[in-house]
């Protein structure tokens, strides 16, 4: 196939070229202009589209062709106007220059659309589990995610494409270490928030790989997976195999999820006494934010097993690589 | 002008923005106004504005929304260089405006839709915020108070690396914004309408100095500006600058009898004068110091309270509908906007004599 990779010189989008060059695809690799990579570094089947998503261009007369897209530009950070224009608008100029006929879609989306208040004692979050309901008290990149999502779906309902929505968990690898399961480090120590806690870990090269599958899916519609690595460390078991694996991490103190969820409650109510409910609270200390990274919730991939088999990328391999990568 | 039956203003705002969100979160609290509708280019940002702040019809057709909505007043909050059409337009529908600084690129410009506005009976307002803003209410405090004497110099100062936001995105095509004097030309109003109503000045006898692009991006059209500016009884100093840090919004005003300095993004107040002056400075040292300390908690405080730099548009905003629901001069004259733009004129011709 054809294949456009939006978001194609972000962690994912580079390790997404490689794969669907892997499995024989032709790509459509858009990047942004100003950091378009040098040519010798392009492989053969590998087209450079330069194009930023937020405004329209030249990218739009290079789509014509194409017979899927994967999508996995955002805006990962920023306030919410800058991840509105990165995401949201991003992803509306996107849908109005797809050419007709596409066979698939593989969109990027993300774990933090779900609502993690949900999910009843003993907490499973998999497929099934409801979309955050009151996306505002949340973050910018869930409200804009959510938006994104909605947006793809909509677009695909209505040219009838069958659609992939990709719901990645925290995407680890080369690059990207998510703190080694720290909180917060004061001085020699890291605080280990809800150190026993599961983290919805994925290499990127695992989770590059699912997406491409996910183009070969039979299924007409539209099919939601999660990816998440079979191996889902703790917050501590993370941190532990980092310094067995050379990480420079500091000395680990753990703080269970009861005490973190005080903090929270503290930090409520004094934003209710003194801020009239306003106050910017860090993540630590945000209710609904917290749940999110730190409650304790088994994940399930048994879909993404079932659809695309085994995964190429065991833990401690992933950990010793990215930890390699970001020693002096 | 008044409205009928004093009823909340009907508003509609075209242009769903980084700036729309001040605006939006006034109306989603106001009693002086009601959002009747939502334009943007973009669907998708507009039904995004819709659901954070207020449900309303969402259009991206602004002659559409103006003529099914039939709004009081109209927030134009799209980019500098599509004013004039959207203002016209929005007079031409009956409406007031609230337009964006800088209302045009130019002076002749901006008293073209004054004029209009004028014709139509319409308010017209450009939006000035930061005299709304704490630190400056307290600057024209004390000089109303006459505890700075006569004000003879102005310094604002603006240090802020605009060119990490779209302004300097070199992934994104053409211009910033399309203003003679590029992206300084962006923030100079503020510069110059704080200058304005502190000296109490509204033309200027000369300027000197430099409007430049030293960063070379070629969004930014410039990124510099440092000038001199006489105005007879008052002069004083505009800059911006994006390649000092840290951010800072300094003003400084001198009279004859004392000086103050503040700042807007992270306000102190510095007051020096009688009676700690001579001999008795160090104990105005000693007491600006206690003053810093208190300025940071405070500002520790505004920061966790999300009482930001943009605080004063709630405050503007309320003025300005309380003034057309009461049919009264805005606290915004179209003297002060005419001024404000033939000043920045007379500025941003050094870049195109450059």
């Amino acid at each position: 196939m054809k294949v456009l990779v939006t978001g194609a010189g972000g962690f994912l989008g580079r390790a997404v070229v490689v794969e669907a060059l892997a499995a024989g695809h032709e790509v459509l690799a858009m990047h942004r202009p100003a950091s378009l990579p040098e040519a010798e570094t392009v492989p053969a089947g590998v087209t450079v589209v330069p194009g930023d998503l937020r405004q329209g261009g030249s990218w739009r007369d290079a789509l014509g062709g194409i017979d899927a897209v994967i999508h996995c530009a955002a805006a990962a950070s920023g306030d919410l106007p800058t991840q509105l224009a990165g995401t949201v608008l991003a992803t509306e100029n996107l849908l109005a220059a797809l050419p007709s006929g596409l066979a698939r879609f593989a969109h990027v989306s993300s774990f933090s659309v779900y609502d993690f208040a949900a999910p009843n004692w003993p907490a499973v979050l998999d497929e099934n589990t409801p979309l955050e309901p009151r996306p505002l008290r949340r973050d910018a990149y869930t409200q804009t995610k959510l938006r994104q999502e909605r947006m793809v779906r909509e677009f695909c309902a209505a040219k009838g494409i069958p659609l992939a929505v990709l719901r990645p968990g925290a995407i680890y690898g080369p690059g990207k270490h998510w703190d080694y399961g720290k909180a917060l480090a004061i001085g020699p120590f890291d605080l280990i928030f809800a150190p026993l806690s599961r983290m919805r870990l994925i290499h990127v090269r695992n989770c590059a790989a699912e997406i491409v599958a996910a183009l070969e899916l039979p299924e007409p519609g539209e099919t939601m997976i999660n990816l998440v690595d079979d191996e889902r460390p703790t917050h501590w078991g993370y941190h532990h195999g980092a310094r067995g694996a050379g990480a420079p991490v500091g000395l680990a103190v753990p703080v269970p999820y009861l005490a973190v969820r005080a903090l929270g409650a503290l930090a409520w109510l004094a934003s209710k006494t003194f801020f009239r409910g306003r106050a910017r609270l860090p993540e630590w200390l945000d209710l609904p934010r917290q749940q999110v990274r730190w409650r304790p919730i088994r994940y399930r991939n048994a879909l993404a097993r079932r659809l695309f088999g085994k995964q190429q990328v065991r833990l401690s391999e992933g950990l010793q690589e990215t930890v390699a990568t970001t020693l002096p | 002008m008044t409205v009928e039956s004093g009823a909340p203003l009907r508003a509609a705002v075209i242009g769903c923005g980084v700036i729309a969100h001040d605006h939006l979160a006034f109306l989603a609290r106001t009693s002086n106004g009601r959002l009747v509708g939502l334009c943007d280019k973009s669907a998708a940002l507009a039904q995004a504005a819709c659901d954070h702040y207020a449900a309303a019809p969402v259009y991206t057709d602004a002659s559409a929304m103006l003529a099914n909505e039939k709004p009081d007043i109209v927030h134009v909050l799209t980019p500098p260089q599509t004013h004039d059409a959207i203002v016209r337009q929005a007079l031409a529908a009956g409406a007031h405006v609230i337009c964006e600084k800088p209302m045009t690129g130019t002076a002749a410009e901006t008293g073209g839709l004054l004029d209009a506005a004028a014709a139509a009976g319409r308010v017209l307002v450009e939006s000035r915020n930061l005299l709304f803003n704490d630190p400056v209410l307290s600057l024209l405090e004390t000089i109303r108070a006459g505890r700075l004497g006569k004000v003879r110099e102005c310094d604002v100062l603006l240090q802020l690396d605009f060119l990490a936001g779209p302004f300097g995105d070199t992934n994104l095509a053409g211009l910033g914004v399309d203003l003679p004097g590029g992206a300084v030309h962006d923030f100079l109003p503020h510069l110059v309408y704080l200058f304005q109503e502190l000296t109490g000045t509204k033309e200027l006898k000369a300027v000197h100095g430099r409007l430049e692009n030293l960063s070379e991006n070629p969004r930014a059209g410039f990124d510099f500006l440092d000038v001199l500016v006489d105005a007879g009884e008052a002069r004083g100093r505009l800059r911006v600058a994006t390649d000092v840090e840290p951010s800072a919004f300094r003003v400084i005003v001198r009279g004859s009898q004392a000086s103050v300095e503040t700042d807007l993004y992270n306000p102190f107040f510095h007051y020096e004068g009688p009676p700690d002056i001579g001999k008795r400075a160090p104990l105005g040292q000693m007491r600006a110091g206690f003053g810093l300390v208190g300025a940071g908690l405070a500002n520790l405080r505004n920061k966790i309270g999300q009482h930001g730099t943009i605080h004063g548009m709630g405050r503007m905003l309320e003025a300005v509908y309380s003034a057309i629901r009461l049919g009264e001069a805005p606290p915004i004259t179209p003297d002060d906007i005419l001024a404000t733009a033939r000043m920045t004129d007379r500025i941003v011709a050094l870049g195109a004599a450059r």
